[in-house]
């Protein structure tokens, strides 16, 4: 089958260090692939790479058919790619409700019964419906990633990136956005994760991936990767993390 | 660490308006006060001139509000151009937003005035001559005009520097998050930076538009009758130098007073909860 996401050999400079050199990986629809790594590893600038918020220098990616060349491409692309951010992003300007419907209005041109309808069916799954007039300022950070993480779904994405959901969390609100995120992974949805939940990972991934250095440096399923680990890289990794 | 939202570290002129919105209601209500109970006791205990000269000079304040009022909105958007321009990726654009606002900054806003009014028509009527374009032979320079022209031009310098920062503070994961649902560069700026920014630089804007009105007082070098060059015609009329500029000075107090209350009205509302 085709894969939906595939990256080939991209590279990434800033400056003169290399941030990227070189990785490659195809995503199968329905997978959840988590990534971990030390910091500095280009784990997040990887992931930011597949909807082009961080360009890349070298290589290509081509997700759902599109090639990420041209601006129409990229807008495109990002439409049918959803992201949560480690620090939420939501629009504090904006109440929730408009926070999920906003891109929906002017991105989808749905119209305002549409999307409202839309975000209230959200906000009922990420189980804040009651919070749809607050302000992102007067919502927990566990709240906030949830609303960030229906504002993405809004847009009905066939990709979901997370890019370190839970590391801006108070360790008790770290549940409540991994239940989201694993009702989302057992309906189908195609899910990258840069995150260290290693229980997420082991509950919900079909891959897990290391990467270190720039490099992607061993793959496997998450059980034998955290368990059974063939590199030592990996090993002295998951010694410091475990 | 989400936005940082602190006006204090943005560029403007020194702040003149602006206590802290709380304290500064009783201060603000004090000054007032006595401000209004200065001029209505003026007025009562001595009508000769006081009454006469209030009557006298109250077009003038109409005037200086025309003016500082067109030129604020003009500023608004001028500004708002010429910051996005700064901030523009595409180097001829960002290069003239710059020099514009590098020159019109070296420049004394009472010269800009002058040059507005005296050295722009004569170009235009020159221009008219050379060409025979009877339109601009005939160019008389309307003084209101050519007074909102110049502190807009002026002044938008100022504004542009306020937008920038004011854009520039706000935090690059909104324009990622923007982006990531798929809003292009415009729809992220029109309905996420924007508005945020707008709200940042408002204690600055509130500044600006108490220093424009001060400096309104500059058009009455070009002949626009403001209540300074009213005054000042009242004044010579009949010799009260320092009656009249008490008066003068009072009512232009009592006009900053109240915008700078509007300006805090207004931060008050748009407050974004946090």
């Amino acid at each position: 089958m085709e894969p939906i996401i595939k990256i080939r050999s991209i590279k990434k400079f800033f400056g003169s260090t290399e941030a990227l050199r070189g990785v490659s990986l195809d995503v199968q629809k329905g997978e959840v692939i988590v990534i971990i790594g030390p910091s500095g590893s280009g784990k997040s600038t990887f992931l930011r790479c597949i909807n082009r918020l961080e360009e890349y220098d070298e290589g290509s990616i081509i997700v759902d058919g599109i090639p990420l060349d041209s601006t129409q491409h990229i807008n495109q692309v990002r439409t049918e790619v959803g992201m949560v951010f480690q620090q939420f992003n939501l629009f504090p300007h904006l109440t929730v409700l408009q926070n999920i419907t906003l891109a929906q209005k002017v991105v989808r041109g749905r119209d305002v019964a549409e999307s409202d309808r839309v975000a209230k069916e959200l906000l009922v799954k990420v189980g804040i419906p009651e919070k749809a007039d607050a302000y992102p300022g007067q919502l927990s950070g566990g709240q906030q990633q949830r609303v960030a993480i229906a504002r993405a779904l809004a847009m009905n994405p066939k990709i979901m990136l997370f890019d370190e959901p839970t590391s801006a969390l108070d360790p008790e609100m770290i549940q409540e956005v991994l239940d989201v995120m694993m009702t989302l992974a057992k309906e189908g949805m195609t899910m990258v994760v840069v995150s260290h939940e290693m229980g997420f990972a082991r509950a919900a991934a079909n891959r897990a991936i290391l990467m270190d250095n720039g490099l992607i440096v061993e793959e496997a399923a998450p059980d034998v990767l955290f368990s059974n680990p063939k590199e030592e890289r990996t090993k002295a990794f998951l010694s410091k993390v475990l | 660490m989400t936005d940082e939202n602190n006006p204090h570290l943005l560029p403007g002129k020194a702040a003149v308006t602006s206590a802290q919105p709380k304290r500064g209601f009783d201060r603000w209500w004090f000054l007032v006060a006595i401000v209004a109970l200065l001029i209505i006791y003026l007025i009562t205990a001595k009508p000769d001139p006081f009454r006469r000269m209030l009557v006298f000079i109250a077009d003038g304040v109409r005037i200086t509000l025309l003016v500082t009022v067109s030129s604020f909105l003009f500023v608004m958007v001028l500004g708002l151009i010429a910051g996005l321009g700064r901030l523009s990726k595409n180097p001829v654009i960002s290069t003239i937003a710059s020099v514009y606002v590098e020159v019109v900054r070296g420049i004394p806003l009472l010269v800009q005035i002058f040059a507005w009014y005296f050295a722009f028509p004569s170009i235009i009527q020159s221009i008219g001559v050379k060409f025979h374009i009877p339109a601009f032979e005939n160019y008389l320079a309307n003084p209101v005009g050519m007074a909102i022209l110049g502190i807009t031009f002026c002044y938008g310098a100022y504004m542009s520097e306020i937008y920038r920062a004011g854009i520039q503070s706000i935090a690059r994961g909104q324009m990622e998050a923007a982006r990531s649902l798929g809003m292009t560069h415009f729809q992220a700026m029109r309905y996420i930076i924007i508005p945020q920014a707008v709200r940042v630089i408002l204690p600055p804007v509130g500044n600006e538009f108490v220093s424009m009105l001060k400096d309104s007082s500059l058009v009455s070098a070009v002949a626009v009758a403001d209540l300074t060059r009213r005054g000042r015609e009242f004044i010579s009329q009949n010799f009260i130098p320092i009656e009249g500029w008490t008066l003068v000075a009072l009512v232009y107090l009592m006009m900053t007073l109240f915008a700078s209350r509007i300006v805090t009205w207004v931060e008050r509302k748009t407050r974004i909860v946090r």
